[in-house]
C-alpha cells in the first residue's frame, strides 16, 4: 500500500538519484525503484529500532541504506544460485541461502538463519500435518 | 522481528513479493522456494540492523547526531566481508566538507543586537498603532 508520503519519498528518491539506486537492465530500460528496492519506510523503520531515539538519518543515508539492502540480497542470492547450478538443481532452497551466508563470511547472519530455517521447517511440517488430518 | 525461545512465528518486515523481485533481477536465478525467500528476507533485515548499528557507532564517535552517508561508508570499510561486496557500490561523496561545527551548535539568532539607547527599530515606523509600545521580541524564550 503506497501512502501519499510514500509517493513523495519515491519522487524524492528519483530526484536525488543516488548512484547505488540507479539501475538499468540489459536493454537499457530503467528498472523502476518499486522493482529493485525495498520500500524506504520499511528500511527506515528498522534503522530506527537500532538507533538511539535522538539520532536522525540524512536523506542520502536512508537512500543509500535502501540500495545497500538490494546489493546484499543480490549478492547472497547469486552465491546461493551458483551452488545450485553447480549441483544441477533448479530451485534455490533455505540450505543454499545459509551456505551462501557462511561462504561469504557473513557468519553473524548464518547462525541465526540456520535457527530460523529449522523453525520454519517445523512450522511447515506442522501445517502440513494439520492439513492432512483435515482430510 | 524478535527471536524468542517459544514457538512465536517470525515475521519478516518486508513485502515478500518485493524481495522476490529483487532476487530475480539477476537473470541467472532460476527458481527460489519459499524458505529461501523467507531467509533472504530475514537476513536482509539483520543486515540493516547490523549496518545501522555500525554506522551509528561512527556517528557517535564523531560527536554527531545525524547519521550520514560517510558514516555508513566508514562502517562498511571496517567490516571486511561487507566491504567486499558493498564498498564500490556506495555513492561518491556529494559534498567535500562537513558544514562548520559552529553552525551546528550555535545557530545565529535573527535579531542579534539590542538597539542603541534613544533609537528605535525601523520596523517600529511601520506599526500602525503608534500608541502602543513597540513589540518586544524576547530572545531569551525558547
Amino acid at each position: 500500500m503506497v501512502t501519499s508520503s510514500g509517493l513523495l519519498e519515491m519522487e524524492d528518491n528519483m530526484a536525488a538519484g543516488a548512484s547505488i539506486n540507479a539501475q538499468y537492465d540489459d536493454d537499457d530500460n530503467y528498472i523502476r525503484e518499486q522493482e529493485r528496492l525495498l520500500p524506504i519506510a520499511n528500511v527506515v523503520r528498522i534503522m530506527k529500532q537500532i538507533l538511539p531515539p535522538y539520532a536522525k538519518i540524512s536523506k542520502e543515508a536512508k537512500e543509500t541504506m535502501q540500495g545497500c539492502v538490494s546489493e546484499f540480497i543480490g549478492f547472497v542470492t547469486c552465491e546461493a544460485s551458483e551452488k545450485c547450478r553447480k549441483e544441477r538443481r533448479k530451485t534455490v532452497n533455505g540450505d543454499d541461502v545459509c551456505w551462501a551466508l557462511e561462504t561469504l563470511g557473513l557468519d553473524e547472519y548464518a547462525g541465526p538463519m540456520k535457527r530460523y530455517l529449522h523453525r520454519y521447517r517445523e512450522h511447515d511440517r506442522a501445517d502440513h500435518r494439520a492439513n492432512q488430518e483435515k482430510g | 522481528m524478535e527471536e524468542e525461545d517459544n514457538n512465536e512465528t517470525i515475521l519478516p518486515e518486508f513485502p515478500t513479493g518485493r524481495v522476490k523481485k529483487i532476487m530475480k533481477l539477476d537473470k541467472d536465478i532460476n527458481k527460489v522456494n519459499s524458505e529461501a525467500l523467507f531467509l533472504v528476507s530475514c537476513s536482509a533485515e539483520l543486515f540493516i540492523r547490523f549496518l545501522a548499528e555500525k554506522s551509528a557507532e561512527v556517528t557517535k564517535g564523531k560527536k554527531r547526531r545525524i547519521v550520514k552517508l560517510e558514516h555508513i561508508r566508514i562502517a562498511v570499510q571496517r567490516h571486511r566481508p561487507t566491504s567486499d561486496f558493498l564498498l564500490d557500490s556506495l555513492p561518491l561523496p556529494s559534498q567535500p566538507l562537513d558544514r562548520p561545527i559552529t553552525d551546528q551548535i550555535h545557530p545565529r539568532p535573527v535579531t542579534e543586537k539590542p538597539v542603541p539607547a534613544g533609537t528605535r527599530r525601523i520596523d517600529d515606523f511601520f506599526n500602525k498603532s503608534a500608541n502602543k509600545s513597540p513589540i518586544q521580541i524576547d530572545n531569551e524564550e525558547s
